[in-house]
């Protein structure tokens, strides 16, 4: 049983994804540290298959994305017990270059306790079994991107 | 016979023309069962029941698994979130 005071915020969204009010909530009197990842549409890719993206077009199966959501919240806790607040939203609909499309924030007492680690499994997992998808508009047309990871039995 | 809901997303929905559909089933039917099904029934979709991600009731769920009575069973491909 994790204590009734730690606050968790898993949601899918189509509002902009309010970094501060997020933070707000996740922070407890005890809390000295913050590790936050966010992932925005990146316009210009050139790492692999050079490319220009003019969108990216978000959907989700919404209530299992975020039941799936909540669980990746539950093994961030199992894994990293010091972790005090966890925070993962991920924005759908249409979303242009630079705009924060995702974030996970984790936040504990101190930041040498797997705060970034919390942080970094968080990002990691959502991509493995959430169920979002995007679809990405450029000059060339459109196209889904499609993830490689299969969910095993109990994922 | 099994009434059951089937929801599309991403790719599949492309290829099947449409976000969902209900459909009966008999009683015993596996997950294999229901792709092979789908497939016959819906050929732009025979290529990818290879390779789609099947849940029942919101869990991940694989091919030996029976469908439940009035199931929502959702068929999408490998997440790409972020």
């Amino acid at each position: 049983m994790q204590p009734s005071n730690q606050p968790t915020i898993y949601s899918i969204t189509e509002s902009e994804i309010d970094l501060n009010d997020l933070l707000a909530k996740i922070t407890l009197t005890s809390t000295g540290a913050a590790a936050i990842f966010t992932g925005m549409v990146r316009g210009v890719t050139s790492r692999g298959d050079a490319h220009q993206t003019e969108y990216l077009e978000y959907e989700s199966y919404i209530p299992m994305a975020e039941a799936k959501m909540k669980q990746v919240a539950e093994e961030i806790r199992e894994r990293w017990p010091v972790v005090e607040g966890i925070a993962i939203v991920q924005r759908i609909g249409k979303l242009y270059p630079k705009t924060p499309t995702v974030l996970i924030a984790c936040t504990a007492a101190h930041r040498d306790t797997g705060v970034f680690d919390a942080a970094r499994y968080g990002i990691d997992r959502l991509k493995e079994i959430v169920p979002v998808w995007k679809k990405e508009v450029g000059p060339d047309g459109q196209e889904w991107v499609e993830g490689d990871y299969i969910p095993k039995p109990g994922e | 016979m099994n009434h059951i809901k089937l929801l599309f997303f991403a790719t599949i929905r492309d290829r099947a023309g449409t976000k969902s559909m209900e459909m009966d089933i008999p009683a015993d039917m596996t997950i294999l069962q229901l792709k092979e099904k789908l497939g016959a029934d819906y050929p732009n979709l025979k290529e990818s029941m290879k390779s789609v991600l099947i849940t029942i009731n919101r869990e991940y769920a694989f091919d030996e698994a029976v469908v439940p009575t009035s199931a929502e069973i959702a068929l999408f491909p490998p997440v790409s979130g972020g």
